[in-house]
């Protein structure tokens, strides 16, 4: 089996080399990308799109089914991380870790013992992670709104400077993971639970390919904004610069599940337990 | 006003080299973290204090603006990066690494 998956590993391998050497040359000026494709997106893309930025141009409209297919493959590499590492087997830790809060005294309480409710007196803690971190508690707090607000500012910026869908889902992401380590885990998963971060992930690419659709009903083509002129009531190149925004919304709240649901399974083992 | 911000740049220069030194001189991990916390904090402050001086010269809304930004970024850094510090610190206590102590000569 090792063998098979070698040999096919390698044929693939070979074929994709082997195409790839009827490419032009690394920066080819008479390519064809660089003497008929570029030159029209830079001559144009004001024009016709009402955007400055020519990269979100051409990243979320010339080339937006492109783009719908990258948020796919990261929406899938979240699944993935879900099916490969979450465990839904409840299995008992060897011990877990309370903190009796009013006297600050930590009891470690072996398996099969009993378990205090989590309460105003006992609180859950990581067994790796003892101290309370009033410093770094008290810094993430201050944060990590202004890092959500400038998050959303990359994403709605996108049009004018570098910026858009992905950057500013990263670092809405981060935030996230940022409360997590801070805190931890799971205060996190309280704040944010696995379901609704799996809803926004799967929410963030039909808004992408709704949007798409949308355009289909008024009789355009597949992700042709200008279409949605008469529904956003403007004229057809704002509503492309519109169309664009809306499905760099949808990207960065793909972007931001996935790299929650990344950070929880990775950094319990799929428990969703006890982690950093 | 010229003269202020060349002090205060020249200033600076030396706080950065300084704990640019001390970070390779100092003898282990805790003491090497604490000119790097030095650097990020002070020298930052006097360096982009000078940064915002500069660019309020002609003094006018849009120049008032660029320079509030700057100070801004001296408040994030002022407010995370000691922090970042200290759980480094903290971490490193928590792998038991035991802070350096001066040999006795025999």
């Amino acid at each position: 089996m090792k063998i098979t998956g070698l040999i096919s590993l390698i044929f693939i391998g070979g074929l994709l080399f082997y195409g790839a050497l009827d490419f032009p040359p690394w920066g080819d000026p008479t390519s064809p990308a660089s003497s008929h494709l570029s030159p029209y997106y830079i001559e144009h893309s004001i024009k016709d799109t009402s955007v400055p930025n020519v990269v979100t141009a051409v990243l979320a409209d010339y080339r937006g089914y492109d783009t719908m297919f990258e948020t796919i493959v990261i929406f899938t590499a979240g699944i993935v991380c879900i099916f490969l590492l979450r465990s839904f087997k409840e299995k008992a830790p060897e011990s877990r870790m309370y903190r009796h809060i009013p006297t600050g005294i930590i009891l470690r309480i072996e398996k099969g013992g009993k378990v205090p409710h989590e309460s105003e007196y006992f609180e859950h803690i990581d067994s790796v992670w003892i101290p309370y971190d009033l410093v770094i508690r008290t810094t993430c707090r201050m944060i990590i709104p202004f890092i959500q607000v400038f998050a959303l500012y990359v994403i709605a910026h996108g049009h004018h400077s570098p910026g858009g869908g992905f950057q500013g889902g990263v670092i809405m992401g981060a935030s996230f993971v940022l409360f997590a380590i801070g805190f931890n885990l799971r205060s996190a998963i309280k704040q944010m639970s696995e379901k609704i971060v799996a809803f926004i992930c799967a929410l963030g690419v039909l808004i992408y390919a709704g949007t798409g659709v949308l355009c289909m009903f008024f009789k355009a083509n597949y992700l042709d904004y200008s279409a949605l002129a008469p529904l956003l009531r403007t004229d057809p190149v704002t509503a492309r610069s519109h169309g664009i925004l809306i499905v760099e919304i949808g990207v960065g709240m793909a972007v931001m599940a996935v790299m929650v649901v990344l950070y929880y399974n990775l950094s319990s083992a799929g428990k969703h337990d006890e982690g950093l | 006003m010229m003269v202020t911000i060349m002090i205060l740049l020249i200033f600076g220069l030396i706080f950065f080299a300084g704990g640019a030194i001390g970070i390779i001189r100092f003898p282990d991990f805790y003491s090497r973290l604490h000119p790097a916390g030095k650097l990020d904090t002070g020298g930052l402050v006097i360096t982009m204090s000078a940064f915002a001086l500069y660019t309020i010269q002609p003094f006018d809304l849009e120049a008032i603006i660029t320079s509030i930004k700057i100070i801004l970024i001296v408040v994030f850094v002022f407010i995370t990066s000691p922090t970042a510090i200290h759980s480094i610190v903290d971490a490193g206590i928590r792998a038991g690494l035991e802070p350096w102590e001066k040999q006795e000569d025999k």
